[in-house]
């Protein structure tokens, strides 16, 4: 039977960095993945991710993976794909299933990273095709190609819900309805404006009653609940669609520490099933380890550091490296983690009601209801200020752990400060010269250039645009508020697309002056549906 | 023994529910209502009702119907979906061709 020093399941993002960190130590290791590419979830995700510049942030998710296989592969990882562990034993024994045959292997330590599997809900219906995870979307437009519907309704507006309905906007689908049994949406403020401004509805408190169609999805009716989740009669609404995608949360895919013996709990607020781990990912049963998702849902910023704590941690357990070495390093680690750990979005903050940023600043109720911010709102925030010439207005109102802003201008005009979580704030007194690179570093394309006074009669509004076709120079549209309502023509001033924008286009739209904190998006209604 | 699994529990008789129809395990297609009359037969477990009814037992091994089917038992028993005892872990995870798992390599 052969063994290694260290066996990985999974290769996505905290395995793949386990696996990096373990290898840098001198461990020989090796990394099996049921499917036919490494990356896990990565490569699915075609967004700008958050954080700080330690976390990637601001690069694109299947970028990121893209720079972990370099990584890896320059150190030695192995990697063996189409390899299905179906089996694992606490004498840290797996069992390989490969295309022919099935195969044991043997390490001294093993670090579990199999991630999580989409929850269902039922309904009438849920059954018939057309229904389907939002992943299984994204799997389908940012790997195959495909684009999964015409016409979608979203149920759940975390994260999930909110990242694929704009990927399914820019697949160039309709996205008729965001939908969530919650009173408010779970997701980032800013994914929320961006499929809002797109005229996205939310219908908050609202279920879905049944999937309608013979053979496939035909239509989807929703209807409102109560507080305790009860449909309220006559409440009932009906779309025309084909797709329906579920973003009701993710379960960790514990199974092989189950059967390995290690100690489990039921942990709502982690997803599920989970291994109990101590603070080095370490499980009940020595060195088997387990990171990422499979531990506790989280995103792939933390499992990363996640994975790497546990490879160094599994580099000490088999002598690789010293206690001290270690522990320095997981410190470093631990204090990168609990940077990405903090806001109002924090595992710890899951279920709270939080009514005031860290400022102190009422938090936008609008934008937690309908998606976006209202427009007298909006002057509560520090990064939204007014002054002569052009200056950056940031919409970001929400404490989340994000700062590639303040690295982008090189004017000072954005600060944020030692506190990953604070609110980007305008400085006035700075010029800003309309580099924009403000505007394409922001994740959550929460960033506009305004010019109040363009001309006697004109404001212009510089925003981020990621949608095909480009609009063209001098061709004439409509702009579109907060909530997608067209408010105004405009005409494009100026597009601009660089290498360091990384596929966020800066779209310059000349509107009249008093549309200037309301125009925030642009459609040419001729080329767009 | 905790008395999640206390059989002389009355939890009451089974009631139809207008939607007893709907597939709850798509692999296995076993209705909700099959889930909740298993209950009412006795089986107050997920590793109970999987061996009744083989739902959790098809080709995507329990990933899609698990939590819903806890969430039945929980209901029907009356206690939170956590005091559910989860259904076992064993090899192998995923399906396996006979002629595969026939072909071993490195076995004791």
């Amino acid at each position: 039977m052969k063994r290694y020093d260290l066996i990985i399941v999974g290769a996505g993002p905290s395995g793949l960095s386990a696996a990096i960190e373990a290898a840098k130590h001198g461990l020989t290791v090796v990394v099996f993945d049921e499917n036919h590419k490494p990356g896990g979830q990565l490569f699915k995700q075609i967004h700008k991710f958050f954080g700080s510049k330690e976390h990637m942030a601001k690069i694109r998710g299947f970028n990121i993976g893209e720079e972990l296989l370099k990584e890896a592969s320059a150190v030695g990882v192995n990697v063996k794909l189409n390899a299905t562990v179906t089996g694992m034993y606490g004498n840290k024994e797996i069992v390989v299933q490969t295309e022919n045959c099935v195969e044991h292997f043997k390490a001294d330590s093993i670090i579990i990273a199999t991630g999580a599997a989409e929850n269902v809900v039922t309904f009438d219906g849920w059954t018939l095709p057309g229904v389907m995870g939002a992943g299984a979307a994204q799997t389908m437009m940012n790997l195959h190609g495909i684009k999964p519907g015409k016409r979608v309704l979203m149920l759940g507006s975390g994260n999930v819900g909110l990242v694929v309905s704009f990927q399914l906007l820019q697949a160039g689908c309709d996205v008729v309805a965001l939908v969530d049994a919650a009173p408010k949406i779970g997701g980032y403020g800013v994914h929320a404006s961006k499929i809002a401004r797109c005229g996205v509805p939310f219908y908050l408190s609202h279920t879905i009653l049944k999937a309608e169609g013979e053979k496939f999805v035909t239509g989807v009716v929703i209807g409102e609940v109560d507080d305790k989740f009860n449909v309220i009669k006559g409440t009932e609404k009906h779309f025309d669609v084909d797709t329906i995608c579920l973003a009701v949360g993710l379960s960790p895919m514990s199974q092989l520490l189950k059967m390995a013996g290690c100690e489990m709990e039921d942990n709502a607020q982690k997803g599920g099933q989970v291994p109990i781990v101590n603070e080095y990912g370490e499980t009940s049963v020595e060195g088997i380890f387990a990171v990422g998702d499979v531990s506790g849902i989280e995103e792939a910023s933390s499992a990363m550091i996640e994975g790497r704590m546990a490879g160094v941690c599994a580099a000490e357990y088999l002598g690789y490296c010293n206690k001290d070495e270690m522990v320095k390093r997981h410190t470093k680690l631990e204090d990168d983690l609990e940077s990405l750990r903090e806001g109002m979005f924090a595992p710890k903050n899951k279920g709270k009601n939080i009514e005031l940023t860290e400022e102190g600043i009422p938090v936008s109720k609008s934008l937690l209801k309908k998606g976006y911010i209202s427009e007298d709102e909006v002057e509560s925030f520090p990064g939204v200020t007014h002054k002569k010439g052009l200056h950056p207005v940031i919409e970001c109102t929400q404490n989340i752990p994000c700062n590639p802003c303040q690295d982008a201008c090189k004017f000072n005009c954005i600060h944020i400060g030692e506190k990953l979580t604070s609110l980007p704030v305008v400085n006035e007194k700075s010029d800003c010269t309309g580099c924009g690179m403000c505007v394409a570093a922001c994740s959550g394309q929460a960033i506009f250039l305004v010019n109040e006074e363009y001309d006697e009669e004109n404001a212009t509004v510089t925003l981020p645009y990621e949608f095909l076709p480009l609009p063209k120079k001098l061709e004439k549209g409509v702009a579109l508020d907060r909530s997608g309502n067209v408010v105004c023509e405009a005409e494009v001033v100026d597009i601009r697309s660089t290498k360091v924008f990384d596929k966020t286009n800066l779209l310059t739209i000349k509107v009249p002056k008093n549309m200037a904190m309301s125009a925030r998006f642009y459609k040419n209604l001729d080329t767009q549906v | 023994m905790n008395n999640v699994n206390d059989r002389s529990r009355n939890i009451g008789p089974f009631i139809p529910e207008s939607d007893d129809d709907m597939i709850i395990c798509r692999c296995e297609e076993i209705s909700k209502g099959e889930v909740r009359k298993a209950v009412h037969d006795g089986m107050y477990t997920v590793t109970e009702i999987r061996r009744y009814l083989r739902c959790g037992m098809g080709l995507c091994q329990g990933q899609t119907c698990s939590k819903t089917v806890k969430r039945l038992v929980a209901k029907e028993c009356g206690v939170s979906m956590d005091t559910i005892e989860p259904a076992t872990s064993r090899a192998p995870m995923r399906p396996v061709a006979m002629m595969v798992l026939g072909n071993e390599i490195g076995g004791e």
